[in-house]
């Protein structure tokens, strides 16, 4: 060794210790730069190399409130690691996000359904090179996660030793894709089943569903959850620990065993509607054991298959469209906020109103003629709130909260501080006019009046009262609890105001709104029952029930239109019916079975008869007639009824586009989504002409 | 500067239920938050507008230490609006009421919250200091063999519970228990078994009677099933049934039984007060004014008797004359000592060993406690006080009267007495 090469090591550890950049190790950067073509500075990444050898990676794309995986940050991530790689003062990685409600979103949907499929096969590639570089660095890494970590978001944590978490309530870790008609193909199908182990593993890919913080570390995904401003310490203590090898998992030994009983499980669950779940289930229990390679290389060639099928473009279609109503407020208008709301009537969808209010932090007054219809509806809440506790979707804490913002009443009290109130009475238009008429004289003139009808005209109400233009209808689906779509009933007099401030207050409450106008059956009953109606034609011309509903579960829906029946009620289905017919004259499948029936008493699961028989509330099981052929036939007849009525919906303009119809039926009724709703379905199929 | 006047604009209360009955897994927070919640949904005031709440509460649940600030936040008051507890043992209620007002007079807000809650039921059991010892000596073991050897001390005596019902109902300083204090009074004033039977059946059918007057003032409360009357009225009360009860303080030649002593009994009350100026300002239509009040002192061991020199310095501070009242609340917490307490304002030699120079006169049976009292209603103690409150103005508006004056005796040895008009 000469003189000079002695005197570089002596500076380059001065400098080390003085914490300057070293200049034994700036050669690589150099050549890396002009190699890759990176000379600027990263712009979605900061890299601080502190006085314990410990890198901070912090995530923080410019101008955008969420950090995402595109070939971009990618590549600058990758170089980040490079440096990292080369630089011999760092002896630990931490993970981190500068946002204040995302970690990371994953990858970049947007980008990726305008891109070509060459160029999404490239990205795959990159995606899984530089995460499985991530996890070959030798060094301790450790990601800390606040805020949303989805998708490429945890996939990147996963090449990490540590997970730790913050207690926050954006904290929400999952693998969405297989809800995209996709899989995690970045490592996550591979990497999640050695962590978690392949039943947890299974169970996150498959449902898609986002877990809190502590619910994460139940699930052994995340090692600590605590303050986010702990985070940071927490990773400093762990970057001096030794790397923690992988746990053996007794229960991966068995992972075709367990595979096979999830596959049957789920072709049972989707009837293989749904590949992308079946081809997840796949790959993560073929990828337990062995090369992460052999695991990746099966990663990409199932996403490669999947992202070229229609189904997945219609799912992330649909995923958008939710995203838009889920968030843009009304065009026009200015939103008020709203704390609280009265509710009036606790039946059924009274109580599940409040109940769903109530547990989004609204303050609600329940009110109804007597104290045994409020004790009723009382107690359905306890039933809701007491189970979605078991069922640990809330905390006991939550639980009480939600039961501590219901108050009722069964005299009439003053209302004028209320901003909207929510009658949710029985369907007759008498009463309805009667409620709004008493309503009128007790709240202020700016109160929100809104209806839960499902059919009868928000328009004639409206004239029931002074200043109509605050007369709007809110169309909750029942079980309000678990239907995500409102449906927003404008008149041409409701104002902006009362309109955005609607809209605001569904969105806040957790549910998406569609704003429709005031017409006969709305959108989703009016699109639903000519499809009813012709079900009901088809039986009364000899097909047996069971095939009809077997048919359309075929098509995707969630439960066959017989069954729904049932669920309605005939009595209740039946009226509507007749509104519709009548405000549409011959434009429906007429039948009278429907009639025969409600007036022999058969109607529906209620009464235990309809077309289907129950007892305690349970079907009697039926013969299983099954005939392919006719299945086919039934399904194009009744589909096309639905498309048919979508579009007759759209050129009216009861809807705002063709995009809000499709989520209304897809949120409403559980229309397939990978079908992208109605008119889409149409528009693909070519059943119906433009 | 003019001292400013409270009105009562309005109050709730929950039903009140016999100790182990329809409210007992409701705890005293539980029962507060109701009634308050139910006054505030009654009222559709703006909580924002609530300066304070103040709350009574005898036995305030451990895990609720200032019991008024957990019942405000639960039932959406404002967090920055202040609460507080108050302790004048039975007449806590109303202290909450008379602190409100006092507040007023500091300049120290307009509108309160003020009430009182009480679950019998959920009254807490302790250990005994020897038995908290052991334990403690247990948790301090640092190893099996250390904690086995610590729990090998402990006797079977230590697991019996002190029961805090019991602690709180009996007077340390005299250590009598309020039953045994209402026999000292049975005693010394000559008040039969006969008397005191009869005075409670009156209690039951008077309450009885005024069902429909009571039913009014309550705020239904849901919890498995629907609660919404008192449910310790008998309506079929009569001396026969009440004379085969035994005596509970003196075994042998006591007089006192469950059947003429309150109830031990679940239930809140709330009230919405303001300052005259304020309820004016914002449009409500007040019950009933606050026009004075006294607390006063006596003997612990003859704590019945405090009403009657309460009544004479809060009579005396309205410049009311007893004959001036319409309604008397006089809390029943023994029918021995409301019997006691009449025949002291009435009667020369008994109203000077009551501290009275002379007596105050005699007030007309039908007078008093015409909705029944806690012998059928119960006796939440730290409810009580605002019951009263809420029972008078109720009678003065159903009776179209103007005077209403209520009492309670409190453990400890004090009296508690208000005038109340009616607006």
């Amino acid at each position: 060794m000469n003189f000079k090469q002695q005197l570089l090591i002596q500076l380059n550890a001065m400098k080390t210790f003085l914490n300057c950049p070293s200049i034994i190790h700036d050669p690589p950067h150099v050549l890396e730069d002009i190699i890759h073509g990176h000379p600027m500075p990263p712009k979605h990444f900061g890299l601080d190399i502190d006085h314990d050898g410990i890198a901070w990676i912090t995530f923080d794309s410019p101008k955008s409130s969420a950090n995402v995986w595109n070939e971009e940050t990618l590549r600058e991530f990758n170089h980040l690691l490079e440096t990292i790689e080369h630089d011999t003062r760092v002896r630990a990685l931490v993970l981190r996000s500068a946002k204040d409600r995302i970690f990371i979103a994953g990858a970049d949907i947007k980008a990726i359904r305008s891109m070509q499929h060459v160029r999404v096969n490239d990205l795959i590639w990159l995606g899984q090179a530089v995460f499985d570089r991530l996890a070959r660095l030798r060094m301790p890494k450790i990601a800390a996660i606040h805020g949303a970590c989805m998708g490429g978001g945890l996939e990147v944590t996963l090449a990490c030793d540590w997970r730790i978490a913050s207690d926050h309530e954006s904290t929400k870790i999952g693998l969405p894709e297989t809800q995209l008609g996709i899989l995690p193909a970045w490592g996550g199908s591979t990497r999640l089943s050695r962590i978690i182990g392949v039943r947890k593993a299974l169970d996150l890919i498959t449902t898609g569903k986002l877990l809190n913080a502590s619910a994460a570390k139940r699930a052994g995904l995340v090692s600590h959850v605590v303050p986010a401003e702990r985070l940071e310490m927490i990773a400093r203590r762990l970057a001096h620990e030794k790397r923690p090898g992988l746990r053996f998992r007794f229960e991966n030994l068995f992972s075709p065993v367990i595979g096979y009983l999830a596959k049957r499980k789920v072709l049972e669950k989707t009837r293989g509607l749904y590949p992308s779940v079946t081809k997840a289930v796949e790959v993560v229990t073929h990828s337990v054991h062995g090369e992460i390679e052999s695991g990746l290389l099966r990663e990409r060639n199932a996403v490669a298959e999947l992202i070229q099928s229609r189904d997945s473009a219609r799912l992330i279609d649909l995923f958008f469209k939710r995203e838009e109503a889920n968030k843009h407020p009304a065009p026009v208008g200015t939103a008020l906020p709203i704390l609280d709301a009265t509710v009036i009537g606790a039946g059924v969808m009274g109580a599940g109103i409040a109940h769903t209010l109530a547990s989004r932090g609204i303050r609600v007054l329940m009110t109804d003629v007597t104290n045994d219809s409020l004790a009723r509806g009382l107690e359905r809440i306890h039933g809701l709130v007491s189970d979605a506790t078991r069922r640990r979707l809330v905390t006991k804490v939550q639980a009480r909260d939600t039961l501590d913002r219901i108050s009722t009443t069964h005299v009439p009290v003053p209302l004028n501080r209320h901003h909207l109130v929510i009658e949710a009475a029985t369907e007759s238009m008498e009463l309805k006019k009667k409620i709004f008429a008493d309503l009128a004289a007790r709240v202020s003139a700016d109160t929100i009046l809104a209806t839960n009808t499902s059919a009868l005209s928000v328009s004639d109400l409206a004239k029931t009262v002074p200043n109509p233009e605050r007369v709007i209808g809110l169309h909750f689906f029942n079980p309000v609890h678990r239907m995500p779509l409102v449906e927003i009933i404008t008149l041409p007099e409701t104002s902006p105001d009362v309109l955005a401030t609607v809209v605001s207050f569904v969105q806040k409450i957790g549910k998406t709104p569609v704003v429709v106008k005031d017409s006969p059956g709305f959108l989703v009953n009016r699109i639903l029952v000519p499809y009813l109606m012709e079900a009901v034609r088809l039986h009364e011309s000899g097909i047996p029930v069971k095939d009809i509903d077997e048919a359309m579960l075929e098509f995707g829906m969630p439960m066959g239109p017989m069954r729904l029946l049932d669920e309605i009620g005939l009595d209740v289905a039946a009226h509507v019916a007749k509104t519709l017919a009548s405000a549409f004259p011959d434009r429906f499948p007429h039948t009278d079975a429907l009639d025969k029936m409600v007036s022999a008493g058969h109607l529906g699961k209620k009464t235990g008869q309809g077309f289907y028989r129950y007892e305690n509330g349970k079907e009697l099981t039926t013969t299983n007639h099954s005939d392919l052929p006719r299945h086919e036939s039934i399904q194009t007849n009744l589909a096309l009824l639905i498309s048919q009525e979508a579009m007759r919906c759209l050129k009216e303009g009861i809807a705002r586009n063709a995009d809000d119809i499709d989520l209304a039926m897809v949120l409403g009724t559980g229309y397939p989504p990978f079908r992208g709703g109605p008119i889409t379905f149409a528009r693909d199929t070519g059943i119906i002409d433009y | 500067m003019k001292t400013p006047s409270l009105v009562i604009i309005a109050a709730a209360r929950t039903p009140f239920s016999r100790a182990g009955t329809d409210l007992a897994h409701l705890d005293a927070v539980e029962l507060g938050r109701h009634a308050v919640s139910a006054l505030l949904s009654r009222t559709g005031i703006d909580p924002m507008l609530v300066d304070e709440t103040i709350f009574g509460c005898v036995g305030q649940p451990p895990e609720a230490m200032n019991i008024a600030r957990v019942i405000a936040l639960r039932a959406g008051l404002p967090e920055s609006k202040p609460a507080m507890t108050v302790h004048r043992n039975c007449a806590s209620g109303l202290e909450a009421l008379t602190l409100a007002h006092a507040k007023m007079c500091a300049g120290q807000g307009e509108v309160f919250v003020v009430g009182g809650t009480e679950s019998m039921s959920n009254m807490p059991f302790y250990f005994s200091r020897p038995a908290v010892e052991k334990f403690t000596a247990m948790n301090r073991a640092r190893d099996f063999t250390g904690r086995a050897k610590a729990a090998l001390h402990f006797r079977p005596a230590d697991f019996a519970p002190v029961i805090g019902l019991k602690l709180g109902l009996t007077d340390p300083v005299s250590s009598l228990n309020m039953g045994q204090t209402a026999e000292v009074l049975s005693r010394e004033f000559g008040i039969t078994r006969d008397m005191q039977d009869a005075f409670a059946m009156r209690s039951h059918l008077c309450a009885t009677q005024a069902n429909h007057l009571l039913d009014q003032e309550i705020a239904p409360v849901f919890s498995h099933h629907l609660v919404a009357t008192d449910n310790g009225i008998r309506a079929d009360s009569s001396l026969e049934k009440l004379g085969k009860l035994k005596p509970l303080f003196d075994t042998v030649t006591g007089t006192v039984t469950a059947g003429n002593s309150s109830q031990i009994t679940d239930g809140a009350v709330a009230l919405l007060v303001a300052t005259e100026e304020a309820a004016a300002a914002h449009n409500w239509k007040p019950l009933g004014r606050l026009v004075s009040y006294a607390a006063t002192g006596c003997d612990p061991a003859r704590m019945g008797l405090g009403p009657v020199r309460a009544l004479d310095a809060a009579l005396h501070r309205s410049g009311w004359k007893l004959d001036d009242a319409d309604v008397f609340e006089i809390n029943e917490a023994f029918a021995a000592q409301v019997l006691a307490v009449m025949k002291c304002l009435a009667d020369p030699a008994s109203a000077r060993r009551a501290g009275l120079e002379a007596p105050l006169g005699e007030i007309d049976p039908a007078k008093i406690n015409a909705c029944g009292g806690a012998i059928a209603l119960g006796h939440p103690v730290g409810a009580t006080g605002a019951r009263l409150v809420q029972t008078a103005l109720n009678q003065l508006h159903a009776t179209d009267s103007k005077c209403a004056v209520i009492s309670l005796c409190v453990g400890g040895g004090q009296g508690m007495a208000a005038c109340l008009e009616a607006l």
